[in-house]
């Protein structure tokens, strides 16, 4: 008798300190909020979980995080011995590494801060930034017959990086500005079409396939989310696969793939030029077949002596696979799923358009960019360079991976006051 | 939040901004269900279905897999001597597989041609494979293998590849004897794989395991910096020791060499020596032999018969000329046995008691068989009457018709059977035939050449084999040529145990033959097999070949004997195949070389000479009576007789002498007169005399005035073992001291 009214005592006890605890935040977070000039929101928040701290979403944070350390140590694991080999220091990357996710895991925090509304006016701007550094990187010189590097400094970054964030940052912006005019060709597909072509031809010429093939997804993406009419998309996907079918039917698929670094063929090598083409395909194979069900053991890779290269870069998730087996690799999988499911989930709690859209638009990338990342090493897609975000070398690529995450944040914090 | 989706999924809600939430659900499925489901089935795919199979193919780059060559076995003879060895050499490996460029391939292959002096265009070739094994070339010496460790210092700094070129542990056959027993023990080939003999017949006990040393490296060739590395030691193979005895077979070798050249031999010799109640052989010659070392050169002539020939059928011919001089004459090929095979047919028909001593037979220089033309005997006019003896000793054709027809074809048969002519003997070398018996029933005419050996052809070491029988109380035994296997470790895997396979005659029939044999060989005439102080038997053979026609002059001359005939010990079968010299008959061509052969070896086995009252006087001369004679009358008497002489004394007249009338003394001992007894009472020491070879002892004992007796004293390879008188004894000048000598092999052990 007594025990039960303790324990509804307690719990009432509780609920009230509870009460005082959430108000305490809400009039913090709305202060932020009045800071950032966000004045339509009322200091009222929704009810969740993992609401509580900063007004960011902390479990979006977390997984970024984490993906962010097992990262960091997979990549550390892949790179010591080519590091060792060339650089002779195996440390070389991991420092560097480390370096750089510091600054990025600052700038992510502070963009988070950061009212993302001001985006909204520079979006253009922005994607003629985009177009500028793509027509920039043509006229440098080529690094490795490819045009992709604009060096500043020691450091250098893709131009395709910026591109990808402009595309997604431009149509956030057109989306949810027209967002109501949408159904019509001349605010969906026809911007699309010229704004996806003018970009494709530039990174083609760089050549960048894979990047294309990514804004190529992100157009649609951000397309298709914004409202336009499913039967562009329909339209679209049945010209690409009667194309596809086509070449399939000529046989001018498979000469596709062998023109393009041997795709496909990296097991069936005929000759010595495909045989040295498809090295590292090859070896992202034998990696991965090696690791079996559980893998070798973190840090017991054989495929990183050499035999696939660079594997710190873009073939990372092979020596993944080859130490951690298929489950570990399943594991980060769903790591990356999780980001991508409550990175989309936080954004469309977003309270203006722009937000939901940009923040979809930025989640959605790094899905994709995962994605396309495992097709390639499983020689399912061309080797045209693609990184896995947070697990690939690469310094400006983080910081602007952990950018783009902070703007993320950004969103959800706004995500986290209920709308009136 | 999913009760939301739902609702928001219903068609009638949709506006603005369900459309936004609808669409980014869709999103969210197509990106995680169909991109996300599609990598993991991917991945899964590679890693469970395709894993095996891609892991071995990372593993078979990953791990260089070399193999370590196993050391071949030993092969030594009876007593451990070595007769064949592998010694250290290496073999160049190439890894092409580790190349970055057309330009090192280049390089390297013109280096490494120039070190081994190989064909640049070659070795090039070599380098264009994707492989991380490829042998350049095998069994180099060591002074090529520092040119070679050179040039992988040179690769390692210039290029930065280790391993590039390896320098691999292999093995090289040594032959320290040469053509020494070539035909039994056989060569290897270039994967150290026996070839012929006993290399090829225990190859499998020769050879070693080979081991492995797995190491991980780089896809540089280095080694991966962590540790990974399996080390399996090769397991040297196991060693031989065969019944073949170096000393006896040396001996055999050079007497039938000797026979070969004497005799203008055309087609090789064969010489087996056999411990008659084990099998064992202890020696086996096909004379002719070849070079272990070099068993691809043929005999100069050879050669130069070859290269007559046209271009295109020298190749054809030199593989023939190589197979017939690799061949084992003596269990590889067959002939008529002729007159040798009498001991056989004589045993039968004793065994049979178709013949005793009372048997008559009666010769009158050929005899009439069925309706073949008469079948003539050696002699011409006839033996005569002569009883069973008489008939072996005479070697008399008819007499052996009589005996074969006493027989009968059947038990002939069975008998011929029982031998062991019919089966291979199973000796533990390869190639050995089998005999040619009559096709069908065996006419009254086959029955009448078998009895005397012809027209059943056999293997010379069947023949041996069926002596033995003969000689050891009447049991086949199974010849063998291997005593023991002993692994690396030296323990003992395997004994050969001796296998008497069936008795086929009486001891009694057995001993008999022994008698009549040795009979034979020392009565039936000068070079019949008779050696002094031994007791041999044996029978001499002269036989048509199996190729000959009619009148041609191609024989077959044998000797098959053994000794001592009241306890035989070895059996040995000498024949030549196509003397062409003054004579082709056994007792002229095979006999003198069984006698020169047996007299060493018996010596040499410890077999004990027994000399008659008749052959004593050959080794031991009787000192005459010189007392009563003048001075000068009795040293030439002394002189005469082939003795030195020592004179002491003044006087005219030989007053006493040492040796006395009648004593033994050695031929050319000193015998001292004495003419006076001034002198008498003159003494000498005897000294020790054990120790000594025999010319050592014979000036020992001349330098202190004693004369020494020789014992046993048969070849020069001998020690003096013990003396009669004790050394240090003082005795008369000219006393005989008895020495016994034994070979030099026994002292040692």
């Amino acid at each position: 008798m007594t025990s039960y009214q303790e324990m509804f005592l307690k719990a009432d006890i509780n609920r009230i300190y509870d009460e005082k605890y959430r108000e305490n935040q809400r009039a913090k977070v709305q202060s932020n909020f009045v800071r950032s000039g966000n004045k339509k929101i009322k200091n009222k928040r929704k009810k969740g979980w993992f609401i509580k701290g900063m007004g960011i979403d902390l479990p979006f944070c977390l997984i970024i995080l984490v993906l962010l350390i097992i990262g960091m140590i997979m990549m550390f694991s892949a790179s010591y011995p080519v590091a060792y080999y060339s650089m002779n220091d195996s440390y070389y990357y991991l420092k560097r590494q480390l370096i750089f996710a510091v600054i990025g895991v600052a700038v992510m925090l502070g963009l988070s801060f950061f009212n993302y509304n001001k985006l909204h006016k520079i979006a253009p701007f922005v994607l003629g930034i985009s177009y500028a550094a793509l027509v920039l990187v043509l006229i440098l010189p080529a690094n490795n017959g490819v045009h992709r590097w604009i060096g500043i400094g020691t450091f250098g970054i893709q131009a395709s990086e910026i591109t990808k964030f402009a595309i997604v940052l431009f149509f956030a912006h057109w989306g949810s500005k027209y967002y109501n005019k949408m159904e019509f060709a001349k605010y969906s597909i026809i911007p699309g079409v010229i704004i996806f072509g003018s970009t494709a031809i530039l990174l083609i010429l760089e050549p960048h396939y894979s990047c294309t093939a990514i804004v190529f997804m992100l157009t649609v993406l951000m397309l298709y989310i914004s409202g336009m009419k499913m039967k562009y998309i329909a339209v679209g996907g049945a010209a690409i696969l009667a194309a596809i079918l086509l070449l399939w039917i000529t046989g001018g698929l498979s000469y596709a793939m062998t023109r393009m670094d041997g795709w496909g063929q990296a097991l069936i090598y005929t000759d010595e030029q495909m045989w040295q083409d498809t090295w590292q395909t090859r070896n992202s194979l034998y990696a991965i077949g090696s690791g079996g069900l559980w893998g070798l053991g973190l840090g017991q890779s054989r495929q990183k002596y050499l035999y696939l290269p660079e594997p710190q870069n873009d073939f990372v998730f092979a020596i993944v696979c080859e130490e951690l087996g298929l489950i570990g690799a399943v594991i980060i999988l769903l790591i990356f799923a999780l980001l991508v499911w409550r990175g989309i989930t936080l954004s469309l709690r977003a309270k203006d358009k722009f937000g939901k859209l940009l923040g979809i638009g930025l989640t959605a990338q790094i899905g994709l960019q995962v994605i396309l990342n495992i097709l390639v090493i499983t020689d399912w897609m061309p080797n045209t360079g693609i990184s896995l975000p947070f697990f690939s070398y690469g310094g400006s690529s983080l910081i602007m991976l952990l950018a783009q995450m902070g703007l993320v944040l950004s969103i959800s914090r706004t995500a986290n006051i209920e709308k009136q | 939040m999913a009760r939301n989706y739902i609702k928001y999924r219903k068609k009638s809600d949709v506006g603005p901004n369900q459309r936004l939430r609808r669409r980014s659900v869709l999103l969210i499925l197509l990106i995680l269900v169909f991109g996300f489901g599609a990598v993991i089935s991917r991945l899964a795919y590679l890693q469970l279905v395709d894993g095996t199979y891609l892991q071995e193919k990372a593993v078979e780059q990953q791990l260089t897999d070399t193999t370590i060559n196993a050391k071949r076995g030993t092969i030594y003879d009876t007593n451990g001597k070595v007769l064949a060895q592998s010694a250290s050499v290496w073999k160049v490996v190439l890894a092409p597989a580790y190349f970055k460029s057309e330009e090192q391939r280049v390089e390297v292959a013109k280096d490494l041609a120039e070190i081994l002096d190989l064909d640049e265009q070659n070795v090039y070739e070599k380098t264009q494979q994707h492989s991380y094994y490829v042998i350049v070339k095998r069994k180099i010496e060591s002074d090529t293998r520092e040119k070679i460790i050179k040039l992988q210092d040179k690769i390692e700094k210039k290029y930065g590849i280790a391993n590039l070129v390896q320098l691999l542990d292999d093995y090289k056959r040594y032959y320290p004897y040469n053509d020494l027993a070539s035909s039994v023990i056989g060569f290897t080939g270039s994967d150290d794989q026996g070839l012929e003999g006993i290399e090829y017949q225990y190859d499998s006990y020769l050879t070693g395991t080979p081991g492995r040393i797995i190491t991980a490296q780089n896809a540089n060739g280095t080694d991966m910096p962590f540790q990974y590395e399996q080390n399996v030691e090769a397991e040297e193979g196991n060693s031989i020791y065969l019944t073949i005895d170096e000393t006896i077979q040396s001996i055999c070798e050079k007497y039938m060499k000797q026979g070969l050249e004497d005799n203008a031999v055309k087609n090789r010799g064969v010489c087996i020596a056999m411990e008659v109640d084990t099998g064992a052989i202890l020696a086996c010659v096909t004379v002719g032999g070849y070079n272990l070392n070099d068993p691809y050169t043929l005999p100069e002539e050879t050669q130069k018969e070859i290269d007559a020939l046209p271009k295109d059928k020298q190749d054809t011919a030199t593989g023939e000329a190589l197979s017939q001089m690799w061949r084992n004459k003596a269990i590889s090929d067959t002939y008529y046995p002729g007159s040798v095979f009498k001991m056989v047919t004589a045993s039968m028909a004793l065994n049979e008691g178709v013949v005793d001593d009372s048997s008559t037979f009666y010769c009158t220089g050929a005899m009439k068989v069925g309706d073949a033309k008469p079948i003539g005997c050696h002699v011409t006019s006839g033996h005569g009457t002569q009883n069973f003896t008489q008939a072996i000793c005479n070697s008399c054709n008819p007499a052996f018709i009589q005996i074969g027809q006493l027989v009968g074809a059947d038990k002939y048969k069975q008998y011929y059977e029982a031998f062991g002519f019919s089966e291979r003997t199973g000796i533990d070398l390869p190639g050995e035939s089998e005999d040619i018996f009559f096709p069908g029933e065996m006419s009254i005419v086959d029955l009448a050449v078998a009895s005397f050996g012809q027209g059943i052809a056999i293997t010379p070491i069947q023949m041996i084999t069926a002596c033995s029988a003969v000689a050891n109380g009447g049991y086949l035994v199974q010849p063998y040529v291997v005593r023991q296997i002993v692994n690396s470790e030296g323990n003992v895997i395997q004994n050969t145990e001796s296998k008497i396979k069936r008795q086929v005659v009486s001891k009694e029939v057995s001993d008999k033959m022994n008698k009549i044999l040795e009979y034979n060989t020392t009565t039936a005439g000068a070079n019949s097999g008779y050696i002094a102080g031994y007791r041999v038997a044996g029978k001499t053979g002269t036989s048509e070949k199996l190729t000959s026609t009619y009148g041609s002059e191609d024989y077959i001359a044998s000797f098959c004997g053994y000794a001592p005939a009241d306890d035989p010990k070895i059996a040995m079968l000498v024949f030549f195949d196509t003397p062409t010299g003054t004579s082709y008959y056994g007792s002229q061509v095979s006999s003198p070389v069984f006698i020169n052969i047996m007299s060493e070896v018996l010596p040499y086995l410890q077999v004990q000479a027994e000399y008659t009252n008749d052959e004593i006087q050959y080794v031991d001369t009787v000192a005459g009576a010189y007392v009563g004679l003048t001075v000068s009358e009795a040293q030439q008497k002394a002189q005469e007789a082939g003795f030195t002489v020592t004179i002491k004394g003044e006087g005219e007249k030989v007053i006493s002498q040492i040796p006395g009338v009648s004593a033994k003394i050695p031929n050319g001992g000193n015998v001292v007169l004495y003419t006076d007894n001034s002198s008498d009472s003159e003494k000498v020491t005897v000294p020790d005399l054990v120790g000594y070879s025999i010319s050592e002892v014979n000036a020992i004992a001349s330098n202190s005035g004693v004369n020494a007796s020789l014992s046993n004293a048969g070849s020069s390879d001998v020690v003096s073992v013990s003396q009669d008188i004790e050394p240090g004894t003082e005795v008369k000048p000219g006393t005989v001291v008895t020495v016994k000598f034994a070979t030099s092999q026994t002292l040692n052990d």
